[in-house]
């Protein structure tokens, strides 16, 4: 999961500039640091920004950018006192309206924020939502999100955040065995539809990352979660590489690497374009042989040997399952997908 | 003391575009080409007096293209002397369709709400959007309540299909790409109208007008194999009000539609994680009066569980996933695909010859 916010543009600092002229608006005087806590952004650029309006304009009558066709501050105090007083407007007072995709962006956000519990308020959403409809200058109607069904999950899980104590559950690890674990829960995380639980592990001593679908009879308890506050950080990756991970080589399309992308493969050049080997880092074969199993067809192991076997073990254990049944053929004649489901799945028309 | 109205350094591309925005919402009649050329900041400093400035005047096209795509409504007004001529065009920015709409606020909670919505977006254009959008409710002046604890929330939009899409949607174009159908062995060639992108069940989708169909059809943003290109010549079609709603409804209706049964066994990862999922029935549905306690001391005897789809080979994939975990009962194609896939897999990962080096 490698998360790389858009870098700072043109764009973003011609709508720093068309944002700050009406906030400075409303502030007679304002420090640039309270500017820049309350944009979210460095002070340099607010000191930037404004050194940038207070020297714009129209052209005007004599199109000669003259003085009074300017904005203009109080420069004593800007540059004594880092204030700003803006003390001469031109052509713009008021916020800028949103782009038809800057208010589909927040509204798909709200969509998909509706399915936690304390955003359950679907009025106050929807209410929202047409005052961002309203607020854009197109219609911001080209995404949108469907409403996952909040789980209780995390509810409990959150109630258990806000009151600081523990929860315990059982869990299944991706090796196949079932372990009672009690957590000071210290986060929930969500990437699309998989939702995890982030925090401290009473039976690993260390901090865990816990999926809430592998989760059974989760509850919440009265004992009080230590403090993490101080020495304990939150990695940004929800999966971290450990020492004893194996490294195993795949062979794979280039353009279906994209679909590993959790499990950063690092692909090796090879002779024949149409295939890429990659290496990956696992801890154990349990998990790759559901990845893999899962990508029929796209993703070969091909070292170690052992890696290889365990693939080919799940996957034949998996056809065993019906080659006693009545229904199930082994003859390779499986039959084809004539379209009928099928179709339907892949372009909906309904 | 007071700047000087002569700028000794280079004029910064925001800088330009900040005082064009500012010239064209300052004209109530807009302004030709050449008058901005000539005196708005940024561009007089290059323009050159009866000569060739053709690279300036690609230069405002490319501007009037990053203004609007932040929301700014750059009018174009024909000479009602000259209607269609290229010359006279005049450009302005109406302030009534800049300005945000007076009536619209926002409470601190809505803020603190809209926030938490931007972060969903961490990575591609969406987040760029998002803080675009935040940076414009800043400037509101809307202190926000204290955010939720505990919650990092987070979309994706990995496709690399997904840029081009909502581009051409935002420019009303129709597009074109290469499609793998399931049970096709080689992609298509599609001509689709896009109308929205939406996320159903973890997986994005188009809704668009397929041109050779012209009926709306849904594609997987993930079965898009190669560029999207826009056609040349397209454009200006904006889609309707509510086409990603429309789009939802109907993946929706074929998630309810659409019912598999597996049996999944006890105490496995399929059981846990599909058995959340689904509706749980007890295997023996004709004896189901007596506790389903028991049951899980037989092996062998697994759960039923009814699963809703929409995507017959993408449940395919992910049962196979679950190997042994998992039988499926129906329907029928969905063994199939299951049983190719187990199949597929085993065979690929047969022992290598030993000779073979």
């Amino acid at each position: 999961m490698t998360a790389k916010p858009a870098a700072f543009g043109a764009s973003d600092k011609l709508t720093l500039l068309l944002s700050l002229v009406p906030y400075l608006m409303d502030h007679d005087r304002v420090s640039v640091t309270t500017v820049a806590e309350h944009f979210g952004v460095p002070a340099a650029r607010v000191r930037d920004a404004v050194n940038l309006i207070a020297m714009s304009g129209v052209p005007g009558e004599t199109r000669q950018y003259l003085h009074g066709d300017l904005f203009d501050i109080q420069w004593d105090e800007f540059e004594n006192n880092d204030t700003i007083v803006l003390t001469h407007l031109v052509a713009i007072d008021d916020s800028p309206r949103f782009s038809a995709r800057e208010a589909a962006a927040l509204i798909a956000g709200l969509q998909y924020l509706s399915a936690l519990p304390e955003n359950g308020d679907t009025d106050a959403i929807a209410s929202l939502m047409a005052k961002l409809t309203r607020s854009s200058t197109g219609s911001p109607s080209q995404l949108a999100v469907s409403r996952t069904d909040g789980d209780e999950a995390i509810s409990i899980i959150q109630a258990a955040v806000r009151a600081g104590t523990q929860v315990e559950f059982g869990y299944l690890t991706a090796r196949g065995s079932a372990e009672h674990r009690r957590v000071d829960p210290l986060r929930i995380e969500s990437v699309d539809n998989d939702w995890y639980l982030r925090g401290w592990c009473h039976l690993r001593g260390a901090m865990r990352t816990f999926r809430l679908d592998r989760m059974s009879d989760l509850r919440s308890t009265a004992v009080p979660a230590d403090s993490h506050d101080d020495g304990v950080l939150l990695p940004d990756t929800l999966f971290v590489g450990s020492a004893d991970d194996t490294t195993v080589t795949i062979e794979v399309p280039a353009s279906a690497l994209g679909l590993l992308a959790d499990y950063a493969p690092v692909p090796t050049p090879t002779a024949d374009g149409a295939l890429t080997r990659a290496k990956l880092r696992v801890s154990h074969y349990h998990g790759l042989k559901r990845l893999v199993a899962g990508l029929a067809g796209v993703v070969t192991v091909v070292d170690p040997g052992e890696a290889r076997q365990t693939v080919a073990d799940w996957a034949a254990a998996g056809v065993a399952r019906y080659d006693d049944d009545s229904g199930g053929r082994d003859d390779g004649s499986v039959g084809r997908d004539d379209g009928s489901v099928g179709a339907a799945a892949d372009e909906v028309r309904p | 003391m007071s700047p000087t109205t002569e700028h000794q350094h280079p004029v910064t591309v925001e800088e330009r575009l900040f005082s064009l925005v500012l010239a064209l919402i300052a004209t109530q009649i807009g302004l030709t080409k050449n008058e901005i050329l000539s005196t708005v900041q940024g561009y007089r400093q290059r323009f050159q007096v009866g000569k060739d400035n053709s690279s300036l005047e690609r230069q405002f096209e490319r501007d009037k293209d990053d203004i609007r795509e932040l929301g700014i409504p750059l009018e174009t007004i024909e000479s009602p002397d000259d209607p269609g001529s290229n010359h006279h065009l005049r450009y302005r920015i109406p302030k009534g369709l800049y300005d945000l709409p007076a009536d619209i606020t926002f409470s601190a909670d809505e803020i603190m709400l809209l926030k938490l919505a931007a972060t969903v977006w961490r990575e591609g254009s969406l987040s760029a959007e998002s803080r675009r959008a935040l940076t414009k409710l800043n400037s509101l002046g809307i202190d926000s309540t204290d955010p939720v604890v505990g919650y990092a929330p987070f979309l994706r939009a990995r496709e690399a299909s997904f840029e081009p899409l909502s581009k051409a949607m935002d420019r009303g174009q129709v597009v074109a790409f290469l499609y793998l159908k399931p049970g096709e062995s080689a992609p298509r060639r599609r001509v689709v109208s896009p109308q929205a992108v939406v996320l159903h069940e973890g997986r994005w989708h188009l809704y668009g007008t397929d041109q050779d169909a012209a009926a709306t059809r849904t594609f997987l943003l993930s079965r898009i194999i190669g560029a999207v290109v826009a056609l040349p010549g397209t454009g200006g079609h904006r889609a309707d009000d509510g086409q990603g709603e429309q789009a939802l409804a109907e993946l929706d209706a074929l998630w309810h539609a659409q019912t598999a049964a597996i049996i999944v066994e006890q105490g496995t990862d399929a059981a846990v994680r599909l058995g959340k999922r689904g509706v749980q029935v007890d295997s023996n549905s004709d004896s189901d009066s007596g506790s389903d306690s028991n049951s899980d001391s037989d092996s062998g005897d697994g759960q039923l569980v009814e699963l809703h789809y929409t995507d017959l080979n993408i449940l395919a994939d992910e049962l196979a996933g679950y190997g042994p975990e998992v039988f499926v009962r129906s329907p029928a194609a969905l063994r199939d695909a299951v049983l190719l896939r187990l199949r597929l897999v085993r065979d690929s990962h047969a022992p290598f010859p030993e000779t073979d080096r």
